[in-house]
C-alpha cells in the first residue's frame, strides 16, 4: 500500500513509543487513542495513557473515570480488521494520577519511612504538590518508564497536557533534574552536600525578597519549602537515574513524536511554535497531523444537473459555496503549514469524519484514514 | 445593562474563546469604555482586532477600547520590584535562573499575583464605570488559576495573604463584580466540558456562569423532505446534511446546558475566508442583543 510506506516515520508495526503532542481542542487525545487502536488491530500489545485532567479518552474508550491503573479495552469489533494473527494484541488505557504516582515514587527513593513521611506530610508538598514546577509532567514521564518496563507491553502511546510550551513537558525530567541539582536548593538551605558554588550577591537578593514574602504575609512559607526540599537530600541519584532513562527514551529512534493539530488559523500557529520549541530542545518531530480537515468540496455542475426543484437547487449552491469558503480558509491555514513541516516528518491530513468519534470503532477509522500529503 | 463589572471567557480549547472574548468586547465598547485583558501568551484576541499591546503598555483599538495583556510572570515581575526597590538588583534578579526556581517552588504565587491584578483592575473598573472582557485561559487552565485563592488560604490560615485571598475569593464569588462565559460548540465533548466547568466553578468556587455560547452554529437551510430529496447527490447531499445536524446538535446542547440552568447565546458560524473585523462585527451585534442588552 503506497499511502502505508510514506507513514514509515510512525510505523506503528515497529514503534515502542510515540507521543502526542499540541495544542488544546485539536483533538490531540482522539488522535492518541486512534494510534493505539491501529496498532493493537496490528497486533501489538499496546498501553495509551492521557495525562488530560478530564478523562475524554477514557470517555471515547468507553470506560469509567477513576483509572489510574490500565484498564482493558475491548478490541472485540477489530480482531479480524486486519487479518492479525497475534495472541499478543491487547489494549489498556489509563488515565496519570500524578499524585498518587508522586506519593509512590517518594516511596521508592526515600532513603527510610520516616524520610518519606516527612515529605508526605510536608504541608506544601500535601496541598500543592501539583502546582510545583513541572511535577505533573514529571510525573507522566516517571508513569511511562513504569509502563514500558513491562516486558508484555510492546508499545506506549502517551497524551500530553495541552501545554502552552510544548516542551514543558517532554523536557520535565531535565527541569526537575536541574532544580534539584541547581544553586535554588542551597538558597533554599540544603544540606552543605549538595552546594555546588557559592552564593551569589543575586541569590542574597532573591533570599531577601523570599524572606519579605514571609514578613509580608506571615506564611513561613519560605521555611516549609526549605524543608520540603531538602528532605529531597539522599533521593538525588534515582531521581537523575530516572530522568536521563526518560531523556534518552524520548530520543530513542523507535521513539515518534507526533504533534497534532487542526488546520484553523490559530492552531497552525501555535504548531509553528511547538516545531521551533522543539527543533530546539533536540527532540525529533516525525509527523505533523492535521485533525479534522474538510473533505474535498463537490462539483458544482452536479447541482446544475440534478433532478431537483429550482429552489432546491439554489439552496445547495448556497450551501455549497459557504463551505467552499470555509474551504478556502482551511487551504490558505494549511499551506502556511507546510512551509513549517520539518525535514524527515512527514505531514499527515486526518479527514473530518463527519462526526465525533466516541467508540472504538470510530477511532479505528480514525486510524485508517490517515494519509500523507 | 446586568452584566457584571468583569466578563471572564473561558470554555474548551478550539471552541473559539478568543474570538468571542474579542467580539464581547467590541459590542460592550459600543456603549461604554471597555478594556479587554488577554491573558493568553500569544494575544490572539488582541491580534484579532489588529492591536499589539506589550507588556503593561495597553494598546488603543477605539476611543472605547482598550486592549492589555496580562501574564502571571509580569505580575511576579512587578511584586518583586516593589519588595526589592534596587532596579539594578531586581532585573537581574529576575533573570536569575536559581530565582526561577524559586518562585516556582513557591507554589501558585504567580497565579495569585495575576488574579489580584484583575481584582484591582475590576476596582478600578468600577470607579471610572468601564467594563473588564477577559480572554482567559482554557477551562481546565482556567479552573486552576481560579482554584488558587482557595489554595493559598489552605496553606496561610492567618496574615496579609490569607486577608487578600480572603478578597480575592469574594470577588470572584461577586455576580456584581465577576461572572464566567463559556464557550462551547455543536459537539459532545465540548457541551460536556462547559458543564462540568459550570458546575465545578459554582460549586467549589461560587462562581457565576453568566451564558455558555454555542459558537459555530450553522443556519438550518434543508428541510427532512428536501434531505430526502437529496440523497442520490452523495457528497452535496453530505454537506447538507452536515450543516443541518451541527444546527440541529446547537439547539439539542442549548437544551441540555438549559436543563442545567445555563442560558445559551447562539453565535451564527461565519461562511467567509477569513476572520476579520467584519466577523468580529457581526458576532458582536449578535452578543449585544442576546447577551449585554438582555
Amino acid at each position: 500500500m503506497k499511502a502505508k510506506r510514506q507513514l514509515d516515520s510512525i510505523d506503528l508495526k515497529e514503534l515502542k513509543l510515540l507521543v502526542c503532542v499540541g495544542p488544546g481542542g485539536v483533538g490531540k487525545t482522539t488522535m492518541s487513542a486512534a494510534f493505539a487502536v491501529q496498532a493493537a488491530a496490528l497486533g501489538r500489545a499496546v498501553d495509551v495513557m492521557t495525562v488530560d485532567p478530564a478523562p475524554r479518552l477514557l470517555d471515547a474508550l468507553g470506560l469509567g473515570a477513576d483509572s489510574a491503573e490500565p484498564v482493558e479495552v475491548s478490541l472485540e469489533n477489530l480482531r479480524h480488521s486486519r487479518g492479525s494473527k497475534s495472541h499478543r494484541a491487547r489494549l489498556r488505557a489509563l488515565r496519570l494520577d500524578p499524585k498518587r504516582t508522586f506519593d509512590s515514587i517518594i516511596g521508592r527513593y526515600a532513603p527510610s519511612d520516616a524520610a518519606r513521611d516527612v515529605i508526605l506530610e510536608n504541608r506544601i508538598y500535601r496541598n500543592l504538590s501539583n502546582a510545583l514546577a513541572g511535577v505533573a509532567d514529571y510525573m507522566a514521564m516517571e508513569k511511562l518508564l513504569e509502563l514500558a518496563s513491562n516486558p508484555a507491553t510492546d508499545m506506549i502511546v502517551l497524551d500530553t497536557p495541552p501545554a502552552a510550551e510544548a516542551i514543558d513537558f517532554l523536557d520535565a525530567p531535565r527541569r526537575l533534574l536541574e532544580l534539584l541539582n541547581s544553586r535554588a536548593i542551597s538558597l533554599l538551605g540544603a544540606p552543605k552536600g549538595i552546594l555546588r558554588s557559592r552564593l551569589r550577591v543575586v541569590d542574597i537578593a532573591a533570599r531577601a525578597v523570599l524572606a519579605a514574602f514571609d514578613r509580608v504575609t506571615g506564611l513561613n512559607l519560605l521555611s516549609d519549602v526549605q524543608a520540603f526540599v531538602a528532605s529531597f537530600d539522599g533521593m538525588y541519584e534515582g531521581f537523575a537515574a530516572r530522568a536521563s532513562s526518560a531523556q534518552e527514551k524520548l530520543r530513542a529512534t523507535d521513539t515518534a513524536i507526533v504533534i497534532v493539530t487542526t488546520a484553523e488559523a490559530s492552531r497552525i500557529a501555535q504548531a509553528r511554535e511547538f516545531i521551533e520549541a522543539l527543533d530546539r530542545a533536540n527532540l525529533r518531530v516525525a509527523a505533523l497531523v492535521v485533525n479534522r480537515v474538510m473533505a474535498e468540496m463537490p462539483d458544482a455542475a452536479e447541482i446544475t444537473a440534478a433532478a431537483i426543484s429550482a429552489p432546491l437547487k439554489k439552496k445547495l449552491k448556497r450551501n455549497l459555496s459557504d463551505y467552499s469558503a470555509l474551504k478556502t480558509r482551511e487551504e490558505s491555514s494549511l499551506s502556511a503549514l507546510r512551509e513549517s513541516v520539518p525535514k524527515g516528518a512527514v505531514l499527515i491530513v486526518a479527514p473530518d469524519l463527519g462526526r465525533e468519534p466516541l467508540t472504538v470503532a470510530d477511532l479505528a477509522e480514525v486510524g485508517r484514514s490517515l494519509r500523507p500529503r | 445593562m446586568k452584566a457584571p463589572r468583569v466578563l471572564f471567557v473561558t470554555g474548551k480549547g478550539g471552541t473559539g474563546k478568543s474570538t468571542v472574548a474579542a467580539a464581547i468586547a467590541l459590542a460592550h465598547s459600543r456603549r461604554r469604555p471597555t478594556i479587554l485583558a488577554d491573558l493568553d501568551r500569544r494575544l490572539s484576541a488582541a491580534a484579532m482586532l489588529g492591536a499589539a499591546p506589550s507588556d503593561g503598555t495597553p494598546a488603543k483599538v477605539t476611543n472605547s477600547l482598550e486592549v492589555v495583556a496580562l501574564g502571571a510572570r509580569a505580575e511576579l515581575d512587578a511584586f518583586i520590584a516593589r519588595i526589592v526597590p534596587i532596579p539594578a538588583i531586581s532585573r537581574r534578579m529576575l533573570r536569575s535562573r536559581t530565582f526561577g526556581y524559586v518562585t516556582a517552588a513557591l507554589p501558585g504565587l504567580e497565579a495569585f499575583l495575576l488574579l489580584e491584578r484583575l481584582r484591582i483592575l475590576a476596582g478600578d473598573a468600577a470607579l471610572k464605570d468601564h467594563y473588564l472582557v477577559i480572554d482567559a485561559p482554557a477551562s481546565g487552565s482556567a479552573i486552576e488559576l481560579l482554584s488558587v485563592a482557595a489554595g493559598v488560604r489552605n496553606i496561610s490560615p492567618t496574615g496579609t495573604l490569607n486577608r487578600l485571598a480572603d478578597s480575592v475569593a469574594a470577588f470572584l464569588a461577586d455576580p456584581k463584580r465577576f461572572g464566567a462565559i463559556i464557550t462551547v460548540t455543536p459537539e459532545e465533548l465540548a457541551l460536556r466540558e462547559a458543564l462540568e466547568t459550570e458546575a465545578t466553578m459554582r460549586e467549589r468556587l461560587s462562581i457565576a456562569t453568566i451564558a455558555a455560547i454555542m459558537n459555530r452554529v450553522p443556519d438550518s437551510l434543508f428541510d427532512t423532505a428536501e434531505l430526502a430529496a437529496l440523497s442520490p447527490l452523495g457528497n452535496h447531499a453530505r454537506l447538507a446534511i452536515r450543516r443541518n445536524a451541527a444546527h440541529e446538535a446547537a439547539l439539542a446542547g442549548a437544551r441540555r446546558l438549559k436543563k442545567a440552568g445555563i442560558a445559551t447565546v447562539r453565535l451564527p458560524m461565519m461562511f467567509t475566508p477569513a476572520m476579520g473585523m467584519d466577523e468580529l462585527e457581526q458576532l458582536g451585534q449578535v452578543l449585544d442583543a442576546e447577551l449585554l442588552e438582555r
